[in-house]
């Protein structure tokens, strides 16, 4: 990709965004979700917040069917694909997904809070956390 | 940042207002279906580096359970990653002399990782009962919808209604007070954890299905060994008399008695509740809180957690 758009969404809003440090200089869309935010009955708190998160960043604000705005925004800047945040939520998946049918898509990892050599076992908090603590405490060291 | 310079066209959003007044009026204007005003709780990275200024580690670990405690108030931008977890971790690691003054806080930034990684696993799965509920009610017993007076925040019990009316007009509550919220609801008033679920992700500007289902779930006990429930006293414990003082049902308290007598009047006998097991079958830690009592066997929850 030699000139991607980013597409930064909710899981991802913050200067740490890899897609925003791997390109600091491409044009970055967020949409609001009109879909999601009219079936989950999102608050005008939400909004707000998102809204306010959004212009501390250097993005452009659209609303509606995210898929749409964000292909349609890689057309207004003749991008060759898209450059995104991999997210947890299936909803930001299933976006991806469509993405991906259109055009080329690069997914970067956000930085982990604990990186574990193999998946941890789930299913009851202190199981994962017994194999994670200990790594997370890896990087720490005290001052003296 | 360097910031990007696109031209705008017909349909972008504007990105300069006079006042937080005028972002409302935008609000309303381009999104009429969302309810509300905005929340007193700024969004935006220089409101979330202010808020982790003040992180005290130390403090937190004493007095998290305390609705007055030195709390961080950082999930709404945990949350939308406006904060990662890695880098409140390192400001955790930065601001602490010693492990033992940081480990819960750590502890609970790792509730939020589990969380997500259990979405990660269950994707839409999230949405059902992982697990039979251990109440001894059936499933179908609980209403599907949200009661007009839980929503109104009009039962008359002070505490609750208090609870809703913060929910609402700041997006935020404490993690003590979701966990009474979601006991009272499931459990006295016989709601569906999902209605109550729901009815949270409409509000909490941290609202995350990862963390609020499977947290309401935990309460429930479609994902735990055993429902959680509280009684008047550790309300007033963690809580203050505050809401009791002016509470027009103070003398018909359904929270008042013991765990014991409590535990009689809301669950039918089943043994997975009465039981005081020997600590294979039980659930181990709870959605980061320390000083719950589930109960008879509760107080072992604590116990319970890992050793190391
Ligand atoms: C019924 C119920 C619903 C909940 N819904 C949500 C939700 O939608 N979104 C959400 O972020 N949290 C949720 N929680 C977890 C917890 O209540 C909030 O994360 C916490 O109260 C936020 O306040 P704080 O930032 O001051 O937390 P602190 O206690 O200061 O903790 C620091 C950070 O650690 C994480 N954390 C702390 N406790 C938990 C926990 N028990 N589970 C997961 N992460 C935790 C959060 O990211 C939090 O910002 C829910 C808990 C319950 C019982």
């Amino acid at each position: 990709m030699k000139r991607p758009i980013l597409w930064i969404h909710e899981e991802a809003l913050g200067p740490a965004n890899p897609a925003l440090r791997a390109w600091p200089e491409a044009p970055a869309l967020f949409v609001f979700d009109t879909r999601w935010i009219q079936n989950s009955r999102i608050s005008r708190k939400r909004l707000g917040f998102l809204y306010e998160t959004a212009l501390e960043l250097p993005l452009t604000l659209r609303k509606g069917d995210v898929v749409a705005e964000v292909l349609a925004f890689a057309r207004r800047h003749q991008a060759d694909g898209v450059v995104t945040s991999t997210g947890v939520d299936p909803r930001l998946q299933q976006i991806a997904e469509a993405i991906e049918t259109e055009l080329p898509l690069q997914e970067l990892d956000p930085d982990p809070f604990v990186e574990l050599s193999r998946p941890p076992r789930l299913g009851r908090f202190s199981r994962y956390w017994r194999e994670a603590e200990p790594v997370v405490w890896e990087s720490y060291s005290p001052a003296g | 940042m360097p910031t990007v310079q696109t031209t705008s066209i017909p349909g972008d959003l504007p990105r300069t207002f006079a006042s937080r007044k005028e972002l409302e009026r935008l609000l309303v204007e381009e999104f009429p279906s969302a309810e509300g005003s905005l929340s007193p709780i700024r969004g935006g990275r220089q409101a979330a580096e202010a808020k982790l200024s003040q992180v005290n580690p130390a403090r937190y670990a004493k007095s998290r359970n305390h609705l007055k405690g030195a709390v961080t108030g950082l999930s709404p931008y945990i949350r939308h990653g406006v904060l990662t977890l890695a880098e409140v971790r390192d400001a955790v690691f930065q601001r602490i002399r010693n492990r033992n003054d940081g480990s819960k806080l750590i502890n609970e930034l790792g509730w939020r990782d589990f969380w997500q990684r259990m979405w990660l696993d269950l994707g839409e799965g999230i949405h059902d009962d992982q697990e039979e509920p251990k109440t001894g009610h059936a499933a179908s017993s609980y209403a599907k919808e949200l009661p007009a007076d839980v929503r109104d925040g009009t039962t008359g019990l002070a505490c609750m209604d208090g609870f809703r009316d913060e929910l609402v007009s700041t997006g935020w509550l404490h993690n003590h007070a979701r966990m009474w919220m979601a006991a009272w609801l499931v459990h006295w008033r016989r709601v569906h954890w999902k209605a109550g679920a729901d009815w949270f992700l409409e509000h909490l500007i941290d609202g995350d299905p990862a963390s609020n289902h499977l947290s309401w779930q935990w309460v429930a006990s479609t994902f735990s060994h055993k429902p959680y429930f509280f009684n008047r006293d550790n309300l007033v414990r963690y809580g203050g008399t505050r809401h009791c003082d002016d509470c027009s049902s103070v003398h018909r308290c359904p929270f008042d008695g013991s765990y014991e007598q409590l535990e009689g009047q809301l669950f039918a006998p089943m043994p997975a509740i009465r039981s005081t097991g020997n600590g294979r079958n039980r659930r181990d830690g709870r959605p980061g809180n320390s000083s719950v009592n589930r109960g008879r066997s509760g107080a072992s929850a604590a116990l319970a957690r890992p050793k190391r």
